[in-house]
């Protein structure tokens, strides 16, 4: 700020600040930099627009909002004071004294508010936003002031509440306003004017005093409400309902602008739990969960290996697997939902995109299998940290009451990682072991981002506190769950991984980092060396809240106004994170265990997780009875024969048995064994096309020995039975060919007789004759084609009489069609019905091909002319309009 | 993390017997996990509700049991099993029966919506008066035990402080003369009565009678038992003569041929389940006298008009014996809220170990049917197959031949079908005691047998029961009630008597490879194997030989 004058804008205030605050301003609302402003000015004004101040505001803590909230209601710009009056009242609150500081820096970081202290200016559009009005009433309770609520009244009216309030009349409103004002903010006299009220006003002012300030008056007010409204401590704000200006609110409230000031955040307090408090308990308890966590993804992803349920037309898994998921996993629906979302995250299964589309582990899944116990929870719990997608959603409905399925679309939420990580740091933050109380947990978040709704409007619909709250809700089950804590309390792996490592850098480089987000392939060749990977897939994009281009309204800003939120890791140090998790998980792990305790009830038990392949042979040799930190394994006849089926042979199975248990093998279960094992493959099973059998063995013998049978390919089954693979008939052919004289047997062993058998087709008709010509006509035809001749020779040569008024020779001495006027062609036609002559006449088909016809006219009528058609020896119809002229016959024809 | 439990998400808990705290652990566990199973190495205990709720009965809470857990587990133990726990064990004692000065029996409850939500059930509607005060309600008394069973079903098990009636006083002292209560009866004599009511389980021939004479002797007080069958009976009341202060006129026998009633009256369940024109009219045996104990002998065959009635006895105390709380019919959970949850429970091998019983051999022997047998055997019925496969002659072989083998050793040939019985005993050359033997008869045969005046005895199932027959030394079972475990675990306790010399007893269990019976006897072991009878498995051509 230059030396001796107040900046006169907003961008003059930003021109005095350093560039370290610039940084600090832009990091805050990184929604200013798309684009990059090209001044000052310029990124004043976008700090100003209304989008930009709402996500500000949004992500004020509630106090500092009550402090942007009470400056909305001084007078602008405000001095420190008056605001400090309005939050602490006139007693004074050394808490509120103490914290306003921070707020108000706070708020001028944010550019929200500039201006020294004697001259604090809260930008504009959050004045507007923030400032009471009759549709957005203010969390404050506050009605609007005097000047304002007696904008629109009569200067006659005003002056009548001055003088019922005791002050002398005035000249014009502005200055009636002004004293009136002066009334109610004058502490001396507005007691001096309240203790005159009746008991009943004062009853009803304190129904409106912390609001909503506004109240329904009937048509004929009752005595308090009209003593109230005639001295102005209440004012019309529409035609039934009445206001208490802010001044009068004020006063009865003492100066408080907030009923309850929050100057700190809510503690969290620990919650009372069993065995709380005991760090060791709480690591064993979230280790026992870890195991629980990886052996449920494990077992899940088993029960899919072979292909998973099928991916429902608008995305996600159906209701119906997903009951058959939770039921395999012996868990309930949510759970199991949870469970498919985690390995989902951490890139364990996907969609296998083929056309019948189903879902299978991916192959990252195979080299996961792989990790230590340790690093595969940590690749689990920072998948699930970071990842936007909300299990917790899965079985409720959306917006449009569409139901959400697991791993279906709109699942993801924006604002998941970042809660997640404030739960745990909030969790992380009480002693180590304790647990803390949710209700405390969720208070403290509704604190730091009180998210106001009626602020929010239509910008930024995602985050309403609702699903804050709820993301919330879940961490705290979904950690329990994962073994991100124990017992209610943040366990020392789950600590861990939360803890930026010391190695790691500050904040600043924290967004350079962000550059790289989202393109690290998952765990490329890190798995060898042990160090944990970085699991960007799938979460890279919507993971770090610092992403600057991300649209408005969708990426977590970092929470700069809750000073112990460390800005979200980059992949190095999540990579580091996950390391060391790792580390302090991996001691309190069972130990992978190489034998088990055969029981002479026909079961072993695996006392701790068994390593890899020793658990996949036993699986196979016995069924799996009862899971956990052991593994107890029945053997069953079934399971015995499935072994044997899997190619192990009797010797192998005594031999593994007798290798991995500590105790000796019990004589049941050898025998169990060799009982199966003899009985195993008794019955054999084969196909072939064809049988030879014969009473004589020496016959058989000599076919076998015999080299032209080779081709028939027979393979003796018995003494006198010969299998073959070539079909019956070939087979006589072979063996006849070879000298001998098979005979054929049916199914039931009768044996076929090799005769011809008579063919016959269905009933036919023999063939008709072909003639040379064409057949004799008979005398009718022959009649009927000599008239039709006749008719057609008459056509063509009649003569026509002249037409009486035409000049012109009739076109048919010429060839040409007759043509006459369409009057005279009608007269002429109904002439001739009249007479029944017959007429000649031109014709011109559909076709547009032009006939000459001799037609004897029987009717006329609609345009149409039926007639007996002498040419074609039938009645036909023409139009009229096709007729291109008539003519009469010739009268020696007639 | 080094303890010797195991524990299974499924509930179970896995001890490791071998383990050096194994003891401590199982101490600690015992309270509110119930023994499953039992072989060489591991133990395998569960968690149930019903047995949380009885350890809150007994006095423990959450926080112990979740500590004993965390305490032996060897491995972290999964925080929702723990949660489970704790949220089970605050569903007992919401609701409470207890007597009203004026308003008699009641169900009071601590959390009101507990209540509404019990008294919205249809089932609990019937059994409940009027509504005293919201958080009372008036249970008739004669419901006692329906409500406790309905509740219990409920999930909202009632904590029952109504106490029990003393019974008419009447004097009962152990005559501990050269014999003593060994410690595990003493502890269960003891486990029953704090508790009040309840179930002792104990192997065969661990002394189950001087368990409930023991409790006799605490309550001092009229007692009815009611035993399988007659014989029983007699062998009761002998037993009571020879180790109490009772004498003969003071015992009583309640049968199909007796109808006495005296201060200690033994009834057998067969008459009390006589039915005649649709009425149990010996169930009034059960009010003839104001008992002050109600002993149930092999609470496992409590037949089910017994349980209806014992439900409107829940005033009284009451003790229920076995060896095998293993009811085929799967009313096990009825057994606990009717006579009382279990009291205490000692592993076979154990009492062995301590030489109370003998140890066993047991031996299944895989008789090869002839190709005749097998064919005949594919072609039966499905109804008939087992009889036929446990009935074959080559069978009858094999067993002539274990007999043979063990000539001079108190045998014991066991069997479900008379005919094959009958043959049995022809060929042996041994008396038959069946259902039809006359109680004189078998009380003779008996006799002569414990005298070693016959060496083979062939018997029925009636002789599956409370037969005490020390000297037997060998049983063979030819055939059985299809896959009964517990009546295979009845029939090892013949033999488990300790001996005299102290020798091994031998139990065979012949059976037709290939067929239903191996899938029977399959069954039939698994009790026997959980309790760590390991059974070894021979050919019979081996023995024939």
């Amino acid at each position: 700020m230059p030396e001796g004058s107040s900046p006169r804008t907003l961008a003059e205030a930003l021109r005095a600040r350093g560039d370290q605050e610039l940084t600090a301003l832009l990091r805050a609302r990184p929604d200013l930099l798309s684009p990059v402003p090209g001044d000052l000015t310029q990124l004043a004004t976008r700090a100003g627009t209304r989008a930009s101040v709402v996500r500000a505001l949004e992500r004020l803590d509630r106090f500092t909002l009550q402090a942007a909230e009470a400056l909305a209601v001084a007078p602008d710009p405000a001095p420190y004071r008056t605001l400090l009056a309005l939050l602490t009242g006139d007693d004074g609150d050394e808490t509120v004294a103490a914290a306003l500081p921070r707020a108000v820096e706070t708020l001028r970081a944010q550019a929200l508010v500039w201006g020294g202290d004697d001259r604090l200016r809260l930008v504009r559009t959050a004045r507007e936003l923030l400032t009471p009005s009759p549709t957005r009433p203010s969390p404050t309770g506050l009605g609007p002031g005097v000047a304002e609520a007696t904008a629109g009244m009569s200067p006659g009216r005003v002056q009548e509440i001055l003088a019922a309030a005791g002050l002398g009349t005035t000249h014009d409103p502005v200055s009636a306003v002004a004293a009136l004002t002066a009334l109610f903010t004058d502490r001396r006299r507005m007691g001096a004017l309240l203790d005159s009220a009746p008991p009943e006003a004062l009853t009803v002012l304190d129904r409106l005093v912390w609001g909503p300030p506004y109240g329904e008056v009937t048509a004929s007010p009752t005595p308090p409400v009209r003593w109230l409204r005639d001295r102005g401590l209440l004012l019309p704000a529409s035609a039934r309902t009445v206001v208490l200006p802010r001044e009068v609110a004020l006063y009865l409230r003492a100066g408080r602008a907030h009923r309850v000031p929050e100057p700190l955040p809510p503690e969290i307090t620990p919650a009372a739990a069993i065995g709380a408090g005991r760090p060791q308990l709480v690591d064993s308890a979230a280790a026992g969960q870890a195991l629980a966590a990886l052996s449920a993804v494990e077992e899940l992803l088993r029960d899919w290996h072979e292909g998973g349920p099928p991916v429902m037309r608008s995305g996600g898994l159906s209701v119906r697997d997903l009951k058959r998921t939770a039921a395999a996993l012996d868990a309930d629906e949510p759970t199991a939902a949870f469970w498919v979302e985690v390995a989902y995250a951490a890139g364990l299964l996907a969609s296998d995109g083929e056309v019948d589309e189903r879902y299978a582990p991916t192959p990252v899944y195979d080299e996961w299998l792989t990790l230590p116990a340790a690093e595969r929870w940590a690749l689990l719990a920072d998948a699930w940290l970071t990842a936007t997608r909300t299990p917790g959603l899965v079985g409720g409905q959306d917006a449009k009451g569409r139901a959400l399925s697991a791993l279906g679309p709109d699942l993801d939420r924006p604002a998941a990682p970042e809660v997640r990580r404030r739960v745990l740091e909030l969790l992380g933050s009480l002693p180590e072991g304790t647990a803390a109380d949710p209700e405390s947990v969720l208070g403290r978040l509704r604190w730091e981002r009180p998210l106001r709704g009626a602020v929010t409007g239509g910008a930024g619909g995602e985050g309403s506190v609702d699903t804050r709250s709820r993301i919330a809700a879940w961490t705290l089950i979904e950690a329990e769950a994962l073994g991100v804590t124990g017992r209610g309390a943040l366990s020392g792996h789950g600590r861990a991984l939360l803890s930026v490592p010391a190695a790691a850098p500050g904040a600043a480089t924290a967004e350079s980092g962000t550059g790289a987000y989202g393109t690290g392939a998952y765990g490329t060749g890190a798995h060898g060396t042990g160090a944990a990977t970085a699991p960007g897939a799938g979460t890279g994009a919507a993971g770090p809240a610092t992403a600057p281009g991300a649209g408005a309204g969708t990426a977590p800003a970092p929470a700069s106004d809750a000073p112990e939120a460390a800005a979200p890791l980059t992949t190095v140090e999540r990579a580091a994170a996950q390391i060391a998790a790792a580390r302090t998980l991996a001691p309190l792990l069972p130990e992978p265990v190489d034998h088990v305790l055969l029981q002479a009830d026909l079961t072993a038990v695996a006392p701790g997780p068994l390593r890899r392949p020793l658990a996949e042979t036993l699986a196979v040799v016995a069924d799996v009875e009862s899971k956990g930190g052991a593994t107890v394994y029945r053997f069953t006849p079934g399971s015995v024969r499935r072994a044997l089926d899997a190619g192990r042979s009797a010797s192998d199975l005594h031999a593994f048995l007798s290798a991995h248990s500590r105790t000796p093998v019990p004589q049941p279960l050898s025998y169990l064994i060799d009982d199966m094992a003899r009985r195993h493959g008794h019955l054999r099973i084969g196909a072939a096309s064809a049988y030879v059998r014969c009473d004589d063995e020496a016959l058989l013998d000599e076919i076998l020995a015999d080299r032209r049978s080779q081709g028939l390919r027979l393979r003796r089954l018995a003494p006198t039975v010969l299998a073959a693979q070539t079909d019956p008939s070939s087979l006589l052919e072979g063996l006849r060919s070879m000298g001998y004289a098979p005979a054929a047997e049916s199914a039931e062993g009768d044996v076929l007789i090799a005769r011809a058998h008579a063919r016959r087709t269905p009933p036919r008709t023999p063939p008709l004759p072909v003639a040379d010509g064409p057949p004799l006509p008979d005398a009718v035809l022959l009649g009927a084609a000599v008239r039709a001749i006749r008719a057609g020779d008459m056509a063509s040569t009649v003569e026509r009489k002249p037409a009486a008024e035409q000049p012109v020779q009739p076109s048919a001495q010429n060839g040409g069609l007759p043509r006459s006027t369409s009057a005279d062609t009608l007269a002429t036609v109904q002439a001739a019905v009249m007479t029944g002559a017959a007429i000649w006449i031109g014709y011109v088909n559909a076709e547009g091909a032009a006939s000459q016809r001799v037609i004897a006219p029987v009717r006329v009528e609609g345009g149409f002319v039926t007639a007996y058609d002498h040419t074609s020896d039938q009645v036909r119809t023409y139009p009229l309009h096709r007729i291109t002229g008539v003519a009469e016959l010739a009268d020696d024809l007639a | 993390m080094t303890g010797p439990l195991i524990v299974q998400s499924d509930k179970t808990l896995l001890l490791e017997v071998d383990h050096e705290q194994a003891g401590a652990c199982r101490r600690a566990i015992a309270p509110f996990a119930e023994l499953e199973r039992a072989p060489e190495h591991i133990h395998t205990y569960r968690i149930t509700p019903l047995g949380l709720w009885n350890a809150r009965a007994a006095g423990h809470d959450a926080e112990q049991v979740v500590d004993a857990l965390v305490q032996y587990s060897r491995y972290p133990v999964p925080h929702a099993l723990l949660v489970d726990v704790a949220e089970t064990m605050a569903r007992y004692g919401r609701l409470t029966l207890s007597k009203h000065p004026t308003h008699g029996l009641v169900l009071t409850s601590t959390d009101r919506p507990v209540l509404e939500e019990i008294l919205r059930s249809k089932k609990v509607q019937p059994l409940v008066g009027a509504r005293i005060d919201p958080d009372t309600v008036v249970v008739h008394p004669s419901e006692r035990g329906q409500i406790k069973q309905t509740l219990l079903k409920l999930g909202w098990p009632a904590e029952d402080h109504a106490g029990y009636v003393d019974g008419e006083a009447h004097r009962i002292d152990l005559d501990e003369n050269g014999w003593a209560l060994r410690p595990y009866q003493q502890q269960a004599v003891e486990g029953f009565w704090h508790g009040g009511s309840g179930v002792v389980v104990l192997p065969c021939g661990a002394g189950k009678t001087l368990v409930g004479a023991g409790a006799m002797a605490q309550a001092k007080a009229t007692t009815l038992i009611l035993v399988t069958n007659t014989v029983s009976a007699r062998q009761w009341k002998h037993e009571l003569v020879k180790r109490t202060s009772l004498t003969e006129d003071e015992i009583g026998e309640y049968s199909g041929t007796k109808k006495e009633i005296r201060p200690v009256t033994i009834a057998t369940y067969q008459v009390l389940t006589t039915r005649r024109k649709g009425i149990y009219p010996h169930l009034e045996l059960f009010d003839s006298r104001d008992w002050g104990l109600i002993v149930y002998d092999e609470v496992h065959l409590l037949p089910a008009p017994v349980f209806k009635f014992t439900a409107d006895l829940q005033a009284r105390r009451r003790l229920g014996l076995t060896a095998t709380l293993v009811r085929e019919d799967g009313r096990e959970s009825d057994v606990f809220s009717l006579i009382g949850p279990k009291r205490f429970d000692a592993p076979w091998k154990e009492i062995e170990a301590q030489g109370y019983i003998a140890p066993a051999d047991c031996v299944e022997v895989r008789v090869n049917l002839t190709d005749a047998e097998r064919l005949a055997y594919a072609t039966a019925e499905a109804e008939e197959k087992y009889r036929f496969c446990a009935t074959t002659a080559t069978k009858r072989k094999v067993t002539e031949a274990l007999v043979a083998k063990h000539r001079g050793e108190q045998t014991l040939v066991i069997g479900q079908y008379i005919d094959q019985l009958d043959e049995l005993g022809e060929h042996l050359d041994a008396p038959v005691i069946k259902g039809e033997t006359s109680n004189a008869q078998r009380e003779k045969l008996f006799d002569a047998f414990r005298e070693g005046e016959i060496s083979v005895l062939v018997v029925s199932k009636v002789a599956n029961f409370s037969i005490d027959l020390p000297e037997a030394t060998v049983a063979i079972q030819v055939s059985g009630t299809f896959g009964s475990r517990q009546e295979e675990a009845q029939r090892l306790g013949r033999v488990l008597r300790p001996k005299a010399d102290g020798h091994e007893a031998r139990f065979y269990s012949v059976v037709a490879r290939d067929t239903i019976d191996q899938d029977f006897a399959a069954h039939r072991q698994r009790f026997l194997a959980e309790q760590g009878y390991a059974y070894r498995i021979m050919d019979a051509d081996e023995l024939l030989k």
